[in-house]
């Protein structure tokens, strides 16, 4: 049974359709990549799966279990089974790296402040940040925001872990960094990966599986080689990060663009 | 004129929206200070503490200030006209009255609503942009329980307490011109103060600011946890707050004053 499904999701925003039906399903100790350009939906696809945005139509399961017709309360039971690394970190910026890592602990468990501080100490220590506890989120880099907020997303040990672009805004080393820790989380603590990114590099590092969206539909979906060796043209045109294709072409819509201002549409 | 009217309809309707959502903040906020402390679940002691630090003691001087000053000019500007018929004396009793029924309560509540509901919901937006609430949310953990409730509290506790600081820092105010202006003995002002003084006026303004004090925590919450647009509408959302506040400020005291005026 897969750990996480996602089924005929769609979503409407203002009379347009961000997600059009979209189909996914991931299995557990699976890295998940779910791929496509900007207002593609991966972000309103990603929020839906966490349960921070409702679908108009489709189903989401967690764990065997239908999360989108959940009230807020039963969601909170859901919600501990999962981590969550936001785009830039979302540490709470009055607590130290020590008191954001307990959060989760000392909220949902009834463990000794004791086992509670080595625990912080154990997950700081697992994403390179030993002996950082006692620091404030602004005095970090961006990179070890990110590590400290994964040591958040995985107090708990949750079975899933979501990532929304991960490398975002990090030089290629230290993406590289963030890339070694989500391997390692699925590798040797089996916990399931699904990570929204657009940087092509770090989604063929990660993933098992590479989900590919455009328009609001999954286009592509597969292993990393099938997902290199696919024929459609859009997604030939967003891994080579080429302006002319089929699909989208950068001549095209400048000359669209030129158009609808002449036209005044 | 039926676009006017669409217009009126669609800004009726957004308003009843914006209330309905702030009401449901202020029950959740309620339930998280007086219920769920009995099923376990207390409101976050530390987090209740530092907020009463922050808006109340750190107001405390500036409460101070402007009611001070406030004092002193509503004594000048009574005494002048108590003079044109002989009963200057009458001063103190007047700027008694006026500041604990009226002026305390109203100006400690706009120097809060200035300083401190700008404050909340400036830290709030923040969170809101930076995806600190949406965080929480993700952690299962309530933001009204860990950033509304507690300064709710704060708010509830310390605006009344600050109420108090106005009334007797205007009435020292009135005193300095009573004493050294219009040389009225110290022990005579004082009892001329207390002569006029009855306890509903006293109860009547600290009533009077716990109101204020859950429109100031609630609009400045609202308006922080609303906040969309980045940076700029965090800045368009803390003047919204500011100015909500006062205006909401002003009619809440005109209700009550009306209310207690025909008890």
């Amino acid at each position: 049974m897969p750990i996480l499904e996602v089924k005929g999701v769609q979503k409407v925003f203002d009379n347009r359709k961000v997600l059009d039906g979209v189909n996914l399903s991931v299995e557990k100790g699976e890295t998940m990549v779910i791929m496509g350009g900007s207002g593609c939906g991966k972000s309103t696809l990603l929020k839906i799966m966490i349960g921070q945005l409702k679908p108009d139509g489709g189903e989401v399961f967690i764990d065997g279990e239908e999360i989108v017709h959940l009230k807020d309360s039963e969601m909170d039971r859901v919600r501990l089974k999962f981590g969550m690394l936001y785009q830039g970190g979302a540490l709470l910026n009055s607590l130290t790296l020590a008191q954001n890592v307990a959060l989760p602990l000392t909220e949902h468990t009834r463990l000794d402040r004791k086992i509670i501080d080595i625990m912080v100490k154990m997950k700081l220590a697992q994403v390179g940040l030993a002996g950082f506890e006692k620091k404030m989120p602004s005095e970090l880099s961006g990179g070890m925001k990110k590590r400290a907020a994964l040591a958040r997303a995985i107090a708990l040990d949750p079975s899933i872990v979501f990532y929304d672009e991960p490398g975002a805004g990090l030089d290629p080393i230290v993406a590289a960094v963030i890339d070694r820790l989500i391997m390692d989380l699925s590798k040797k603590l089996g916990m399931t990966s699904v990570v929204v990114t657009h940087e092509m590099k770090s989604a063929f590092r990660i993933a098992d599986k590479m989900a590919v969206l455009f328009k609001g539909r999954v286009i592509a979906y597969g292993t990393s080689d099938e997902i290199k060796n696919s024929d459609n043209p859009y997604v030939q045109q967003f891994i080579d990060g080429s302006l002319e294709a089929a699909s989208v072409s950068a001549k095209d819509s400048t000359e669209e663009y030129i158009k609808s201002l002449v036209e005044g549409n | 004129m039926r676009e006017f009217a669409g217009k009126i309809g669609r800004s009726a309707i957004g308003f009843v929206k914006h209330v309905g959502s702030a009401w449901k903040i202020f029950r959740e906020a309620l339930y998280w200070i007086f219920i769920a402390p009995f099923k376990g679940q207390p409101c976050k002691i530390k987090y209740v503490v530092d907020q009463m630090n922050l808006i109340g003691i750190g107001s405390v001087p500036i409460v101070a200030l402007v009611n001070f000053f406030f004092g002193i000019t509503l004594a000048m500007l009574t005494s002048y006209q108590l003079k044109q018929v002989g009963s200057q004396e009458l001063m103190a009793g007047l700027v008694g009255v006026s500041f604990t029924r009226e002026l305390g309560p109203f100006l400690a509540a706009i120097v809060v609503a200035s300083r401190v509901g700008a404050a909340i919901t400036a830290e709030i937006g923040t969170m809101a942009v930076s995806e600190e609430i949406d965080a929480l949310e993700t952690m299962a953990l309530k933001p009204i329980r860990f950033l509304v409730a507690p300064r709710l509290l704060a708010l509830l506790i310390m605006l009344p307490c600050l109420t108090v600081v106005a009334n007797v820092v205007g009435m020292i105010g009135g005193y300095i011109i009573g004493r050294f202006n219009l040389h009225i003995d110290s022990s005579f002002y004082i009892k001329l103060t207390f002569d006029y003084l009855v306890f509903k006026d006293i109860w009547t303004g600290l009533v009077k600011s716990v109101a204020f004090a859950v429109m100031i925590a609630l609009i400045g919450c609202y308006q922080g946890l609303t906040v969309r647009g980045g940076a700029a509408g965090v800045g368009i959302s803390t003047t919204q707050s500011v100015v909500q506040s006062i205006i909401f400020i002003i009619m809440i005291d005109c209700m009550f004053n009306a209310w207690f005026y025909f008890i």
